[in-house]
């Protein structure tokens, strides 16, 4: 017997192995969403998730020639830069992570776009507080997300606090709260975000201008340490002394409960203050519809002028340059900033246009954030500035648990040091 | 081998056997790993404009405490776990190998743990520590037993501990089990008819007899646990804090959030600490090597 | 590794002297079963309650009513069938892959260890024992997507390569117990390299494929961190994977997350309960070789 036949045969059965993989594997991607051809639109926002899906069908049946298919998943954006094969458009959150692709060149320009012009500056700005390409203009604004406080209307009116416009008023209605028996701040450790989001973004927000002191310490390149002007030693000291005073007036389970828990015990009235956006208006009411609830902006100087309010941009649209079908893309974009689209989709997230003359805040729920954000008077929050690789959610945990304020500011300052000096080109 | 050597014919069919072996492990795991040590000394999001940095993203490590503390727990974790496992499987498998009812049965329960997915135990433990033992605990009145083990910040390790060993401990057990089926019935019978205790018995008869399985077992088992990641993630997710943040985590989390020149840096160190410490054990071995 | 002399059969011997069988020994094993027992008695009872009865208590009180309805809302919100199919090609390409290849390869090195290429082959190929996968799984990342495998079948190779070190371990101290004669002669009859290989030598590997396939099996049916990293598209993520669907989005239904857990547990559970004995006699051969 030769040797040639088997090593044949061998080879075949290897073959056949081989396409029973390959037919394995077509017969998984049968299964999944949409065709090839598709722009995929990615959008993961968990509370609008239905509400994007009736707006790409209602853009895909007002189209010819272009078709989009929503991607709600979760997956993080990074390896999907990584493996070459990101979103062709994506209306995703804008922070640190988003701004990464942004710093390194991977989205495509937009500035030549109509609706690029019809934002207004000071949303625009806010881009450009995380990074900046070659003066492009990469990352279109979609959603602008105000949060303050939400309170519980009832238990102010019946403890007669009224709703505080300096520090000083906030303690001491902390204070009447804390005498009556009720519950002043609620807050829910067990989801390290609603302490970024909440007690260190709104408390820092209020108490220093948290862009100038970013830039000054980006302009350092990463040269800081304590004593440095730029310093979080130096600059957050007495807004963090503040988050540990304010935390005196908690829930005593806070370190148990996490977010979902969170929203369904304050819904039941069992606290006046909850420190979270407009999102968690919506849990709220659904889980007690009879709620009466309100928002401010944290005062946090005793100068009411000083008082600002949160916000973020909660989404924000950009066109990745290793997308094949940017063209289609960008149609799909447009047809998202038409203003009848796009106001529709922020009055019911609670939220504001980026445009020049958007609507304002109508809901009573959060009516009293709107004069703020009409004027202009707003910062991103302190924590998105952040590396997610430096875990401050943790560190804060720490903080207010043993109220060791130097040693967490020191570690910021540390960590900051580290992460600059090895991505200083970025 | 002497057998081998009387065939001196070239044979290409051999070549061809070996080819694939060879040609996967080369394109799959000896070439990124070349690439990844490259990229350590880069500033690389792992898309997009990139330079090189030279050592600083190592020297940014040593700086870490996210990181140094990543190794502190891992070490820790691995060593705790590695006695853990092999006391409780060696105790077992002594229990399962005497002269007990129902044998066959019971040895099949402790061997179930085995074939189950990490990360899907986790979460069933992950609700067993949250709320059935505080439930239980203020139930009997029992203070300190409210909070979940898994909420505080210098004790959750023990739970991962927990977590791991008990689905590692069956695949050590059945290393023992073998061991101790190999000792002759006769020696023990031996020595019982001599009046040795049962300590007695286990220290002079069975320990000598088990030593080598043990080198093996610790050996086995402790190179994967510096690997631990999928029991963390569906048990604390590496909090609380980040007290249970293992390595591998750490390089993921990097990774996810566009640290991949440091990540990879990250993962340099690790392998170069992984395979210091197997060379050690297998010097170890092979001075154990004589006794077996 | 450590070659330890594969146990004398001595199984039978204590139940010859059966009368003499401990009730305090098996009471404590009994009870130290309790641990296997007492998470998977949760398991089950969580996944056969209401949301409101999940939500309070301990876990440990039965349900009022089987609530089986929990197992149809996890089975189409982790999309079972699918992620089921993703774990099936994941272990397939894992299973047939490492006994195909470790086998050739560990045949061809035995025979010709006389020669330096395939020794060092071997010990190039050993080194992957040292290798852990979050020290590739960047480049891997990137390298999977290159060429169209960061999907199940990519997440099936890579197990196959990174058990491949112990595998050969394993085939290598095996074939070298098979007496070169017993070829010999087939030789002599004119069979090829790869006749021979395929008639005599995979038939004589039985066992041993037995424990490296079981191995390949659970490891990879098992495994969360490799599909986790590597699968770029969510829709193709395995069991194990799409079970923190549960830990992300939905952490107040514990009974459909249990209800989930436990179908996700219930494919090894079975295979192991109907091939026990099989099961063990591989991983042991395999423990103690």
């Amino acid at each position: 017997m030769s040797q040639l036949p088997p090593t044949r045969r061998q080879v075949l059965r290897w073959g056949l192995l081989g396409a029973a993989g390959a037919a394995t594997s077509g017969a998984l991607a049968g299964c999944g969403l949409g065709s090839s051809d598709d722009i995929r639109f990615l959008q993961n926002k968990p509370e609008v998730i239905p509400y994007f899906d009736k707006l790409t069908a209602q853009f895909n049946s007002s189209q010819r020639g272009v078709r989009a298919s929503h991607d709600p998943t979760t997956t993080p954006l990074t390896p999907q830069f990584v493996r070459g094969t990101p979103p062709d458009l994506a209306c995703y959150n804008y922070q640190l992570e988003a701004a990464s692709f942004l710093a390194r060149g991977a989205l495509s320009d937009l500035s030549d776009l109509p609706e690029a012009k019809t934002i207004a500056p000071s949303v625009q700005a806010l881009v450009g507080q995380f990074a900046s390409y070659k003066g492009q203009t990469s990352v279109l604004p979609y959603s602008v997300a105000s949060a303050g406080v939400i309170y519980n209307k009832e238990l102010f009116a019946k403890h007669d606090v009224a709703v505080p416009t300096t520090w000083s008023e906030l303690i001491s209605a902390c204070k009447k709260f804390q005498a009556a028996g009720v519950t002043p701040i609620y807050f829910t450790f067990l989801d390290g975000w609603t302490l970024l989001q909440g007690i260190w973004d709104y408390v820092s927000g209020g108490t220093l201008d948290v862009a100038a002191f970013f830039k000054r310490l980006k302009d350092e390149e990463g040269k800081v340490d304590k004593n440095s002007p730029a310093s979080f030693s130096r600059n957050f000291g007495d807004a963090c002394h503040k988050m540990v005073q304010l935390y005196r007036y908690r829930n005593a389970n806070a370190p148990s409960l996490n977010y979902n828990a969170g929203n369904t015990e304050f819904a039941k009235g069992k606290a006046a203050m909850y420190l979270q956006g407009p999102w968690a208006l919506t849990p709220l009411a659904a889980a007690n519809p009879k709620l009466q609830l309100g928002s401010f902006a944290l005062p946090c100087t005793d100068d009411r002028a000083d008082t600002k309010v949160r916000v973020n941009l909660d989404l924000a649209l950009w066109i990745p340059n290793d997308s094949s079908r940017k063209e289609q893309a960008r149609t799909m974009l447009q047809w998202l900033m038409r203003p009848e689209v796009m106001n529709a989709y922020n009055k019911q997230a609670l939220a504001t246009s980026p445009t020049v003359n958007a609507p304002p805040l109508a809901d009573p729920r959060v009516a009293g954030l709107s004069s703020y954000v009409q004027q202009a008077r707003f910062y991103q929050g302190a924590s998105t500035y952040i590396s997610m690789t430096i875990p401050l959610g943790n560190y804060i945990q720490t903080m207010l648990t043993s109220g060791d304020v130097p040693g967490l500011l020191n570690r910021l300052d540390t960590d900051w040091a580290n992460r600059a000096a090895r991505s200083a080109a970025a | 081998m002497t057998a081998t050597t009387r065939r001196r014919r070239s044979d290409t069919a051999y070549v061809w056997m070996l080819f694939p072996a060879l040609a996967l492990f080369t394109v799959f795991v000896t070439l990124p790993a070349l690439v990844g040590v490259f990229f350590s000394f880069t500033n690389y999001a792992g898309f997009g404009s990139w330079k090189w940095v030279g050592f600083e993203n190592y020297r940014s490590l040593w700086h870490d405490s996210t990181i140094l503390g990543s190794y502190r727990f891992t070490l820790l974790f691995a060593v705790v776990t590695t006695i853990v496992v092999n006391a409780l499987a060696l105790a077992l498998a002594i229990g399962l190998s005497s002269k007990i009812h129902f044998k066959r049965g019971l040895r099949s329960v402790f061997f179930v743990p085995m074939v189950l997915s990490g990360i899907v135990v986790a979460y069933v433990f992950q609700y067993f520590f949250s709320f059935s033992v505080p439930s239980v605990a203020s139930s009997l009145g029992w203070t300190g037993g409210e909070q979940s083990l898994l909420a505080n910040q210098d004790w959750a390790w023990l739970g991962v501990v927990i977590v791991t060993a008990w689905q590692a401990i069956p695949s050590a057990m059945i290393i023992y089990l073998a061991g101790l089926l190999a000792i002759p019935g006769e020696v023990y019978e031996a020595a019982s008819l001599d009046g040795a205790s049962a300590w007695r018995r286990f220290r002079s008869i069975t320990l000598p007899l088990v030593a080598g399985y043990v080198v093996v077992n610790s050996i086995l088992s402790f190179k994967n646990f510096l690997n631990a990641y999928d029991v963390i993630v569906g048990l604390t997710g590496g909090g609380p804090g980040t007290s249970t943040t293992s390595v591998a985590m750490g390089i993921f989390n990097g990774f996810n959030n566009g640290d991949y020149a440091y990540s990879m840096a990250n993962a340099v160190v690790f392998f170069v600490i992984t395979v210091v410490i197997s060379l050690l054990q297998l010097r170890l071995l092979r001075g154990r090597e004589v006794n077996l | 590794m450590a070659t330890i002399p594969t146990p004398a059969p001595r199984a039978r011997s204590s139940a010859a002297t059966g009368e003499r069988r401990s009730w305090k020994l098996t009471t404590v094993l009994a009870i130290a079963s309790l641990a296997v027992f007492i998470p998977l008695y949760l398991a089950v009872t969580m996944a056969l309650k209401t949301n409101a009865e999940a939500s309070s208590g301990s876990g440990f009180a039965l349900p009022t009513s089987l609530h089986w309805s929990n197992f149809s809302t996890a089975w189409d919100l982790v999309h079972f069938p699918r992620a089921a199919a993703v774990s099936v090609v994941i272990a397939v390409v894992a299973v047939v892959g490492s006994l195909a290849v470790s086998s050739m390869a560990s045949y061809a090195i035995v025979r010709n260890w006389h020669r330096k290429a395939f020794r060092y082959s071997y010990f190039y190929l050993l080194a992957a024992m040292f290798i852990p996968f979050p020290v590739i799984a960047l480049p891997q990342v990137k390298l999977t997507a290159l060429l169209g495998l960061a999907n199940p079948i990519g997440v099936g190779l890579l197990h196959v390569l990174l058990s491949m070190g112990f595998n050969i371990l394993l085939y290598t101290a095996f074939l070298r117990s098979i007496p070169f004669e017993l070829e010999e002669s087939a030789r002599l009859d004119g069979a090829s390299t790869w006749q021979t290989f395929r008639q005599l030598i995979v038939p004589l590997l039985g066992p041993m494929n037995a424990t490296v396939g079981i191995f390949a099996f659970l490891a990879s049916w098992n495994d969360y961190m490799m599909p986790a990293i590597i699968t770029a598209d969510a829709q193709y993520q395995s069991l194990p994977v799409v079970q923190n669907i549960f830990a992300v989005s939905l952490t107040t239904n514990y009974n459909v997350a249990f209800a989930s857990y436990l179908m996700a547990m219930l494919p090894t559970l079975v295979v192991y309960f109907l091939a026990q004995r099989w099961v063990l006699s591989g991983v042991t051969q395999g423990a103690i070789k």
